[in-house]
């Protein structure tokens, strides 16, 4: 808009200019410091100034404008967020705001959004390393019960998270378990061939290695490797490389049988050896028998043969009797 | 989470009104902007929903700001453009424009500037930071159908009557309605006048339990007589002829504030009524329901209120943008997390509408999918909101 729009045409929205320096959310948070950078972003830790100064994690996000304003799928996951936000689920990390900054638009055509999420001091991977010692098996199993139900809230909404590792599962004071970070969740499409490059190599499932299509079953993927390591506190398959990562993988549940190797892909099951399923109840040393059970579900090669979240939380582990 | 409803007293004390716009004119004002969204939307196919969630913005975004900071036509077309995006069915920003110019006068289009694409586009960011991108709207229609899948009696009254509420929630967007009442209230409340004017009785109904009095009890607590005759009755005071349309076509922009402009002469062109229905010669004075801390406006003349008392209600009102009015022929209406508990359904026929004036409508809704197969009860919907906003 050019202000000598104001000198003919009544001066209709001249004043739009002005008034979008009203909305300078800057303002309304004080920045303190950068809690982390990703690729899509970098989280700050903030005050929000217009709420008796409460702590808050502020993701910013760079939008790229098209023609024709904020893309489409940016203002889907944002409305997404916002509607999981109603359901106010206590393994979802909660959203509290979003804002944008009116200011850098007009300069390099990008928005810069503000996704305000409640702070939560510490993640999982950082619990895991300050661990004094083995975590009780209460704990594991509550800690598991908590991420299960945040995986099943967001594929009952047919969200994938995609992303699911220690590093974007926050852990309250009082212990429980958050998930965060699905800026990246986009919504369920069965026909869709989502992008690689995602998953986090270590808790990256076979299928998305390989380079198939794939759906929510990744989630549970991570979420076994994610587990196993809540008895170790050790990476499960800490792969070196995509190739690598694969190797880890049918060195501990084999090679998966011709049957169920994935047709049309360029990777041939012979370019890996004949490995031998291995027990993971030796690789994870006195974890309860039903969560090796449930874990060993969770880590099938087969997407389609894997539990669900849903399965996993309606599993003996959880509904049985503590011992 | 920003809440979106308002008591009466809010929706009289606008920013428009602080501006020098009274509640009439701003009421107008509303209206024509809704009403142009309508007539956009429809000319370019987009459907029912996205229409609605366009109109939903607009009337959001003038909760805090002024018509006379903003055009209404201009933002009408950016609430068109954003709700088209969320509800994905997206038109480009100089599709909407030309329209827009096909359908507004000259002097009416000038305020879109000189470079009307890059004040929508501006304008988008100042929507979406308003209306704080909570842009996932509900609308009355899907509950609309729900409900009348519940309701037992004669098919071809049954469906007669939800094609005149669906033409109902259609008009109801020209007023404040979904400001002060979930979609869910408005189904209810419109289904029940539809019934009153359709001559349609709903006397049992499937999901029926002891302690309901009313079909609607099974979805919605706690909505009094009261509540829904005064929604009805904001619907129906679309069709009376209004007093007086103050004649200013566009509040003056950025000009001195003058609080008392609104003493206009009444305006020879007739008032931008929405559906052509007969005039309602006298209505019965009804009482400004209590919306929580409510102004008493006047004494409550309060007699029970005799719809019969109406003129024969005209059966439906004629479609007026033909291609927007009834409801979609063969939707299978998404289901939802009931309010209480779920009925079961068992009324198969959609609601009829005349073939070939439909919409290409985007079925199903594009957020809504069908529940996870071999999957266990669904997830606990959002808390229920209090019907009543906070104080």
């Amino acid at each position: 808009m050019s202000a000598a729009s104001s000198s003919q045409s009544p001066p209709a929205i001249a004043s739009i200019s002005d008034v979008s320096a009203l909305f300078q959310n800057a303002k309304k948070y004080e920045e303190l410091n950068v809690i982390g950078t990703g690729a899509y972003g970098t989280v700050y830790k903030a005050r929000d100034l217009h709420n008796g100064g409460q702590i808050v994690a502020m993701k910013k996000v760079k939008v790229a404008l098209t023609e024709d304003g904020i893309p489409l799928s940016t203002l889907r996951e944002i409305a997404l967020l916002r509607q999981l936000e109603a359901y106010r689920h206590e393994n979802i990390v909660r959203l509290l705001d979003v804002c944008h900054s009116g200011q850098s638009v007009e300069r390099d055509h990008q928005l810069v959004l503000f996704l305000v999420f409640e702070h939560v001091e510490q993640d999982l991977e950082s619990y895991l390393k300050r661990a004094p010692g083995p975590l009780s098996e209460n704990r594991i199993r509550s800690m598991s019960y908590d991420i299960l139900s945040g995986i099943d809230f967001l594929h009952s909404h047919r969200i994938v998270h995609r992303d699911l590792k220690p590093h974007n599962l926050l852990v309250t004071s009082n212990g429980r378990v958050k998930l965060a970070d699905f800026g990246l969740a986009k919504t369920y499409d069965t026909d869709m061939k989502l992008t690689s490059v995602v998953v986090t190599l270590w808790y990256r499932p076979p299928e998305v290695l390989l380079g198939v299509s794939y759906n929510t079953a990744v989630d549970v993927w991570s979420c076994g490797c994610v587990l196993a390591q809540l008895h170790t506190r050790k990476p499960l398959l800490p792969g070196s490389s995509d190739s690598d990562q694969l190797h880890c993988i049918f060195r501990l549940i084999g090679r998966p049988p011709r049957s169920e190797w994935p047709e049309n892909i360029s990777i041939v099951a012979d370019s890996f050896p004949d490995y031998q399923p291995q027990d993971l109840g030796e690789v994870i040393p006195r974890i309860h028998p039903h969560a090796l059970d449930m874990i060993k579900g969770m880590l099938v090669f087969d997407p389609a043969k894997r539990l669900t979240a849903w399965d996993c939380l309606k599993h003996p582990y959880f509904t049985d009797e503590p011992l | 989470m920003p809440y979106w409803y308002y008591d009466k007293k809010d929706l009289q004390n606008t920013p428009s009104f602080r501006d020098g716009i009274s509640n009439e004119t701003e009421n107008r004002y509303r209206k024509e902007g809704a009403r142009f969204i309508i007539d956009t939307g429809s000319k370019m196919d987009l459907g029912y929903n996205t229409v609605a969630t366009g109109v939903v913005y607009f009337h959001r975004f003038y909760m805090f700001h002024s018509f006379r900071t903003f055009p209404r036509y201009i933002t009408a077309c950016c609430c068109l453009f954003l709700a088209g995006k969320v509800e994905e069915t997206p038109k480009k920003c100089k599709d909407i424009i030309k329209v827009a110019k096909s359908l507004l006068t000259e002097q009416k289009f000038a305020s879109f500037g000189e470079d009307p694409k890059e004040e929508v586009m501006t304008l988008e960011r100042i929507l979406l930071q308003t209306i704080k991108f909570d842009l996932q709207v509900e609308h009355p229609y899907g509950y609309l159908l729900k409900y009348a899948k519940c309701l037992k009696g004669d098919k071809a009254k049954l469906q007669k009557m939800v094609q005149m509420a669906w033409t109902f929630v259609n008009d109801s967007l020209c007023t404040t309605l979904c400001l002060q009442w979930e979609p869910e209230v408005i189904a209810v409340a419109l289904m029940f006048l539809a019934g009153k004017l359709s001559k349609f009785e709903v006397v049992d109904w499937n999901g029926r339990v002891p302690k309901h009095n009313a079909w609607w009890d099974m979805f919605v607590e706690d909505i009094t007589m009261e509540l829904l005759e005064d929604i009805c009755h904001q619907v129906l005071d679309l069709y009376s002829p209004q007093p007086q349309s103050s004649g200013a076509d566009s509040p003056p922009l950025n000009t001195p504030k003058t609080p008392k402009n609104e003493k206009k002469p009444p305006s020879v062109t007739p008032p931008a009524s929405v559906s052509p229905v007969a005039p309602i010669p006298s209505k019965p004075a009804i009482t400004p329901i209590k919306n929580g801390a409510d102004v008493k406006v006047e004494p409550p003349k309060m007699e029970p209120i005799r719809y019969q008392s109406y003129p024969a209600y005209p059966g439906i009102p004629p479609p007026y943008p033909p291609v927007y009015s009834a409801p979609p022929p063969s939707i299978p209406p998404p289901p939802r997390l009931a309010i209480t508990g779920p009925p079961p359904m068992v009324y198969s026929e959609p609601p009829p509408g005349p073939p070939a004036r439909f919409p290409p409508v985007n079925v199903p809704p594009p957020n809504y999918f069908p529940p996870l197969p071999g999957r266990g009860p669904p997830p606990p919907g959002p808390p229920p909101r209090p019907y009543y906003p906070p104080p």
